[in-house]
């Protein structure tokens, strides 16, 4: 039985529709049907619409949004919030600390690094895998520079040594992050400890690193204090180059003994070019200028040693005499390899493939990008102060040395044509 | 013929003449259903791709119809229109009893109009597709896009305001209230 109320409204509602509003309204529709036939199709919001129609399809469809929502909602998001409260500690931590250490790795192999330590307000020390460690006290402006495998120190007086700057770009880098980083890397375990990365893409202002690609720091979210950090740097034309910040000690205080500016005994004074001429202490050789340059390999036959450098000639005769033993004819001039007193070599050049025996040995002395000098005069004169100049010089250049040291001697024995060629394998440093 | 003529053929040509007197059964003035008419056609043109996967499209665009056509009603009972356009005759012919019934008729038909467009929308597309067009529930229910229980509802609380709203015109209820009295 039909409700009363429909009636009336059914009743009430009906009517002919006139003709003339019909005319109109059949115009409307010829329009409408002219769109519809010329509309372009739109496959994907017809699958769409294909795929929702389905009330189940649709209940299961909303229920999976409204849980991916819920996820990044309530997990994602807080997370990352909560990740960029550990960077923005961890970056705190490293702007207001009295002290920081830590140590540059600008190669691995072979290894170039420095060890940094700063106490403020303004004490440092730096100490280079090279043999060059320099002391900085920025309330007196004083400055020692020493060289340990010459046994000789170098003091400066509110001077900038060139070789200190790139150093205290890194600590100026590390203590002047901005508080967001850039983007976050996610989770990472070393061994029991659980890190998490975040990655800056440009450097920090007040810090430079030239070309550098991007800075992802490692950071201990229990107690916010950066682990470590990985530095890639990309250079036109070049392979990309990574170098890491290890050993990072924030707050804690480090050996007073490390900013000592008091020589320590044994250490000579040393002269380079440009330095105080009143000075009492011997005069410097001419300027010298490393030239940095790609070498050839180079196979030479040596006898290891140990000691003073002093056995050098002795050392070098027995090889000669080995060479003129064994009817193999040197094709260079003698040199000698020095890591330090308890490693160092000495021989002569000869061909690929020479075969000798014990105690001597065939050493291939690799090619590559290696600092040259080429110093005349007598072979064994102010050694000291030209390698202290010569190392100056290829810091000033923007490079560190990589390896031992070298010296190719030219010239007769006891004549005043003899000569000193200086080499030593180095990187670019950033 | 192409996939969009196949469509129109499919979901509008078989409905025309039900659309148009859908619409001008509820608006009862030429121009009024000329602009409720076009309203629809967009709404239908804008949700082509929609209608084209619906399991029931008919009903949708008739509840499309019906829901243009309301807000219209919905706006001119708002205004206070009804009465100056509605179907009183401004000239009665003669003071004949035939004369008289007409304005009586009109009268009651603005009474009902006037209680259509007081109905809410859930309700009046509801009532006004079960009741005017015919249409059964569950069809409804697809071109709401609710379960049918809601439609029935929707429908029950209709009636009932419109009960109240039109009890002058109702037999019954004017019978019962007589004897109330």
């Amino acid at each position: 039985m039909r409700d009363e109320i429909d009636e009336l409204l059914r009743s009430r509602t009906d009517g002919e529709l006139p003709a003339d509003v019909e005319d109109r309204l059949r115009r409307r529709l010829l329009e409408f049907r002219t769109k519809v036939e010329q509309r372009r199709p739109s496959r994907l919001r017809a699958f769409t619409y294909y795929v929702l129609s389905p009330p189940a399809t649709r209940v299961a469809v909303m229920t999976a949004v409204l849980l991916v929502g819920l996820a990044v909602g309530l997990v994602l998001l807080p997370r990352g919030s909560r990740a960029g409260q550990v960077f923005a500690a961890a970056a705190a931590q490293l702007r207001n600390s009295q002290s920081l250490e830590y140590t540059i790795v600008l190669n691995e192999q072979p290894y170039v690094g420095v060890d940094f330590s700063y106490l403020a307000p303004g004490y440092r020390r730096i100490h280079c895998s090279w043999g060059i460690e320099i002391r900085t006290d920025g309330t007196t402006g004083k400055q020692i520079v020493l060289m340990p495998a010459a046994h000789a120190y170098l003091n400066e007086s509110g001077k900038t040594v060139e070789s200190q700057s790139n150093i205290d770009d890194f600590s100026a880098q590390l203590r002047s992050l901005p508080n967001q980083a850039d983007d976050f890397l996610g989770e990472h375990w070393t061994g029991q400890q659980k890190l998490v990365g975040y990655r800056l893409s440009k450097a920090p202002p007040n810090g430079s690193i030239p070309n550098l690609k991007m800075l992802d720091m490692w950071i201990d979210p229990a107690t916010r204090e950066v682990h470590h950090v990985d530095i890639t740097v990309q250079e036109p034309g070049k392979p990309e180059h990574q170098m890491h910040i290890r050993n990072i000690f924030v707050g804690r205080t480090p050996d007073r003994a490390l900013f000592d500016l008091t020589p320590p005994a044994g250490y000579r004074p040393l002269v380079v070019p440009n330095a105080n001429s009143s000075s009492a202490l011997p005069a410097a050789p001419t300027a010298l200028r490393a030239e940095i340059r790609q070498t050839d390999e180079l196979v030479a036959v040596v006898v290891p040693m140990k000691g003073p450098y002093a056995q050098t000639a002795a050392a070098l005769s027995s090889v000669q005499a080995y060479l003129k033993l064994e009817a193999i004819t040197p094709v260079g001039p003698p040199l000698g390899r020095y890591w330090s007193e308890e490693r160092w070599e000495t021989g002569y050049p000869v061909q690929p493939g020479t075969q000798v025996e014990a105690p001597f040995q065939v050493v291939s002395l690799p090619a590559g990008l290696t600092a040259v000098v080429v110093v005349n005069g007598p072979w064994v004169k102010d050694t000291e102060a030209r390698w202290g100049a010569f190392l100056k010089s290829i810091v000033e250049q923007g490079y560190v040395p990589s390896g031992p040291t070298m010296e190719i001697w030219s010239g007769e024995d006891g004549q005043a044509t003899q000569s000193t060629e200086m080499r030593i394998p180095v990187t670019k440093a950033n | 013929m192409n996939d969009r003529q196949q469509e129109y053929q499919a979901l509008i040509a078989p409905i025309e003449d039900r659309m148009m007197r859908a619409v001008w059964r509820i608006v009862r003035d030429p121009d009024d259903t000329e602009d409720a008419f076009q309203e629809a056609l967009l709404t239908v043109w804008k949700r082509w791709d929609r209608i084209c996967a619906h399991p029931n499209p008919h009903a949708l665009v008739l509840q499309i119809c019906i829901h243009s056509a309301h807000d219209v009603l919905r706006r001119r009972v708002r205004r206070g229109r009804w009465m100056e356009a509605a179907a009183v005759p401004e000239e009665i012919p003669d003071a004949a009893a035939s004369a008289i019934q007409n304005v009586s008729a009109a009268e009651q038909n603005a009474a009902v109009f006037r209680a259509i467009g007081s109905l809410s929308k859930n309700q009046a597309r509801a009532i006004l597709m079960h009741a005017v067009e015919e249409v059964p529930y569950n069809a409804i229910a697809a071109a709401m896009d609710c379960r049918e229980s809601t439609v029935r509802k929707h429908v029950a609380r209709a009636r009932t305001k419109l009960r109240v709203l039109l009890s002058q015109l109702i037999p019954t209820v004017q019978k019962e209230e007589r004897s109330h009295a």
